[in-house]
């Protein structure tokens, strides 16, 4: 039989198979155990137990890195992936900015792990029946689901270096989503919703249900628009998907190899000033908090758009070092199976001080968007974006009718540029991503 | 094994291993499903035991003897990529990298991508089905980025099929790579596409999101089961213009969607969706054939051992007509060629669909104009698809990653050159 061993064991042996090679490395390991219910108009489908558990080893070698991975976490298993990574650190050039982790990380509690919470499948189910009951009860018109998911996992980090830096730390996470089905005698429509927090008891099945309910009656005859410009109003859940598609921006990769319109523009204004974009991986509970990054480089708060002015990148160890600044924490992870990537953490918004129900009655006429299609095609180099929309025609903040079939455009700089209102409802999304409604001065809408 | 090229530098060289199992336990018409890494035997029989506990302890149990088959391969890999020296891997890196710099000087960042990845599969279940799997999977891919002013455009070209090294020559790693940095020049000083209602061309080079986004999705059997697509409870009816067949192909040799068996250890298949305009039948899995009453299609596919198998596509296409594609061109005299697409997204239960144009021109007088910039296209499925009055005698291929339920499968589309009398596009 194979030797098993427990997390830390994994992480040592491979630590001192590394510095027996006399190797510079990293070694993270992830364990993670999620389980899902998914249900359909009241009936279980599907019950999964998943896991996930392996290391990825970064070995700099003479500035050179290779990087291997593995789930197989017996000995030789373990044995073969340090071996591995080492073989490909000679195939990459040498680049005298890579680092690793120096010093220990600090333990601080930062709300993401919840206590003992184990729910039976029956209780799980439960949360999505919920979530179906209520979305029912809001309109006659729900007729049906395409699936409604309650989830909820716990994962163990470790991250250490052959320098002696070491850090760990433990979160958890409950979600539920789900897609509901509207139907009339000429249309049949769907709205889907997600939320998912640190703590079971915030998901609420009910207000998640009814906002699904809410998006897929609200579409329900819905028109298409005479091609025009138009003022739009981004309701927080589509505000933050664009914020997303802003966000490799102020990668400070991108900005070194000349992929990002933020290149160079430190001190300039780059969004209308009343947009203040932060970054916060010690957020208490957030999504994407964090103790340390992929790296092991501690995590911070920072203001990355101040009332408009661009104020910083997002960094690496290795980018860091380039640009002869101190490491923001943003190098992440998202398995063990793929070196750390620049990314955000919670990144949002800062909330603004009008109601944004005021804010929409100022707009004689204006395009509610509460569906937005082809998002993931957004390119963050040339900032271009064009996407499918479904939503509602407003005027005075009164809703007209539904509209779909339409598309916006535009690049992100101009998007940024013309926000011409700030909500006071910062609204955080599964992502870790938060804004509050903006209203954008005005944007191309295509149509008939 | 992938290794990246980018700001001229080989930067990235990575390597792994992911094993281990899922076992899936059918109770009614729940499915209980549980996966771990696996080292060895005793790794199995503790996953078994833990999927087993979600069975009641009085539930009836019968032996089943396994009986090993051989399915016939689609296609041969001929050099397979794991014999292949990593510094040949690396010069293709470089040349793509040069060939795509020397094509403009307006290039001024290039990202290029090399992958190889060896899936070996087995499949067992409790009808004695025993089937093995091996999916070579070889990538090419290459991002250039111009520059021009303060305006920045990228292009964007692959090469991924389910073939070995062999499909990565010198020609066609520049002939990718020149592809690549056309796009993103041609971008950089390009008018914005139009924004409304428009004639488009879709050309046969542009790739087969079209039939993906708009007609693919809603096929997939398990949107059909309670009438969640557009096209549900609609076999034998006209849900597309006469000129219009679909056909979704596991078995087309070396394309990227290619697998001998799907993950349900089911034979693929070449399967008419829609034949002239008339719906056929959906992709199937075990379980949505056996409910919906259809023939079993070998579209179940998973992600890994870490994921439940779903209905998705393979290889899918229209057929080729019998126009000719110069024709369709000299037949508008205002419109949109669309030379490639980019990706696309759908909402299965209205129709609607959104896929991004990469490469476009205006026509004027039946003949190609100035080049515009990206823009969406959007329509309505079954709309578009009975509305199409062109359909070219070409075919054209293109590869992507579909994205369903947050699982990914490696996919190709096809489609030969379309007239689109009238649809959506957003332009400025």
């Amino acid at each position: 039989m194979t030797e098993r061993l427990a997390n830390d064991a994994i992480v040592d042996r491979a630590i001192e198979a590394l510095r027996r090679q006399s190797a510079e490395a990293e070694v993270f390991l992830r364990d993670s155990a999620t389980t899902s219910v998914e249900v359909k108009d009241g009936a279980i489908e599907n019950v999964l137990a998943r896991g996930e558990r392996g290391i990825g080893i970064r070995v700099i070698d003479e500035q050179r890195m290779g990087f291997a991975f593995t789930s197989d976490l017996s000995t030789s298993g373990i044995d073969e992936c340090v071996l591995a990574a080492r073989s490909m650190s000679a195939v990459t050039e040498p680049d005298p900015d890579l680092r690793i982790a120096r010093g220990d990380t600090d333990e601080v509690d930062l709300g993401i792990l919840e206590g003992v919470c184990d729910r039976s499948v029956e209780q799980r189910a439960e949360a999505a029946f919920a979530a179906e009951r209520a979305a029912r009860a809001l309109d006659a018109r729900v007729t049906g689901f395409r699936k409604t998911r309650y989830h909820d996992g716990r994962s163990t980090t470790i991250l250490a270096t052959t320098s002696g830096a070491r850090g760990s730390y433990g979160e958890s996470w409950s979600g539920l989503d789900t897609s509901v089905i509207a139907s009339d005698a000429a249309d049949r429509q769907v709205g889907s919703h997600a939320r998912a927090s640190r703590r079971s008891a915030e998901i609420d099945p009910e207000a998640i249900g009814r906002y699904a309910a809410g998006i897929a009656v609200g579409k329900l005859g819905a028109r298409t628009l005479a091609t025009q410009k138009l003022p739009v109003v981004l309701e927080p859940y589509q505000a933050m998907s664009l914020l997303g598609a802003i966000a490799p921006l102020f990668s400070a990769e991108n900005v070194l190899k000349g992929k990002s319109l933020f290149a160079g523009r430190i001190g300039e204004s780059v969004a209308s000033a009343s947009v203040t974009i932060i970054d916060d991986a010690r957020l208490s509970g957030g999504l994407r908090t964090a103790p340390f990054d992929g790296e092991g480089t501690a995590t911070r708060q920072k203001t990355l758009v101040g009332s408009g002015v661009l104020q910083g990148y997002l960094t690496s160890l290795k980018t860091a070092s380039r640009l002869g600044a101190e490491p923001t924490g943003n190098a992440r992870r998202s398995s063990y199976s793929g070196p750390s990537r620049i990314g955000p953490s919670n990144f949002f918004i800062q909330a603004g001080r009008e109601d944004a129900g005021a804010l929409v009655r100022d707009l004689d006429r204006a395009l509610r968007i509460t569906s937005l299609l082809n998002l993931h095609t957004i390119d963050p180099i040339s900032g271009e974006f064009s996407l499918g929309v479904a939503g509602d025609y407003l005027e005075r903040g009164e809703r007209q009718y539904p509209v779909q079939g339409i598309t916006i455009a535009g690049n992100l700089l101009g998007l940024l540029a013309s926000i011409s209102g700030v909500g006071s409802d910062l609204t955080f999304g599964g992502a870790g991503a938060g804004s509050p409604t903006l209203v954008i001065s005005e944007l191309s809408v295509g149509g008939t | 094994m992938t290794l990246t090229l980018d700001d001229d530098k080989i930067e990235e060289a990575i390597i792994g291993v992911d094993q281990g199992a899922g076992i899936r336990i059918r109770v009614g018409e729940r499915q209980n499903f549980a996966n771990a890494n696996i080292a060895d035997a005793d790794d199995l029989m503790t996953l078994a035991a833990r999927a087993a506990a979600s069975v009641a302890e009085d539930t009836e149990t019968e032996r089943v003897q396994l009986r090993p088959d051989d399915v016939p391969r689609t296609h041969d890999v001929l050099v397979d990529p794991r014999t292949v020296p990593i510094p040949r891997k690396v010069a293709l890196l470089r040349r793509g990298n040069d060939v795509a710099r020397a094509t403009d000087p307006r290039i001024h960042q290039v990202t290029v991508y090399y992958g190889e990845s060896i899936q070996d599969v087995v499949i067992a279940n409790s009808d004695g089905r025993y089937r093995t799997d091996t999916r070579v999977r070889t990538n090419f891919a290459l991002i250039a980025v111009a520059k021009q002013g303060e305006v920045l455009e990228s292009g964007f070209e692959a090469i991924r099929t389910s073939r070995g090294f062999e499909t990565l020559t010198d020609e066609t790693i520049d002939d990718c790579a020149r592809t690549a940095a056309r796009r993103a020049t041609k971008n950089v000083d390009a008018e914005p596409a139009p924004a409304g209602t428009y004639t488009v061309v879709l050309s046969a080079e542009a790739g087969g999101t079209l039939v993906h986004e708009s007609v693919g999705h809603g096929l997939e059997a398990d949107l059909n089961l309670r009438g969640m697509s557009v096209y549900s409870g609609r076999i034998g009816e006209q849900v597309a213009s006469p000129l219009i067949t679909v056909i979704d192909d596991g078995t087309d040799p070396g394309q990227r969607g290619t697998a001998a068996l799907d993950d349900e250890g089911t034979q693929t298949q070449r399967t008419v969706l829609i034949e002239n305009g008339i719906l056929r039948t959906y992709m199937s899995d075990r379980k949505h054939a056996r409910l919906l009453g259809i023939p079993e299609s070998g579209n179940a596919r998973r992600q890994s051992f870490r994921h439940l198998p779903i209905c998705r596509m393979t290889n899918t296409l229209i057929a080729p007509g019998e126009s000719d594609p110069a024709e369709i061109l000299a037949s508008v005299e205002d419109g949109i060629f669309v030379r490639k697409m980019g990706g696309g997204q759908v909402d299965v239960v209205s129709g609607n669909f959104a896929f991004e144009v990469t490469e476009s021109y205006r026509i004027r007088d039946g003949r190609l104009a100035e080049p515009l910039r990206g823009a969406t296209l959007v329509g309505q499925g079954p709309k578009l698809m009975s509305e199409i009055d062109m359909v070219g005698r070409d075919l054209g291929y293109s590869t992507g990653t579909c994205g369903k339920d947050g699982q990914g499968a490696p996919v190709a589309d096809a489609q030969p050159t379309l007239r689109i009398p009238s649809v959506v596009i957003g332009g400025r």
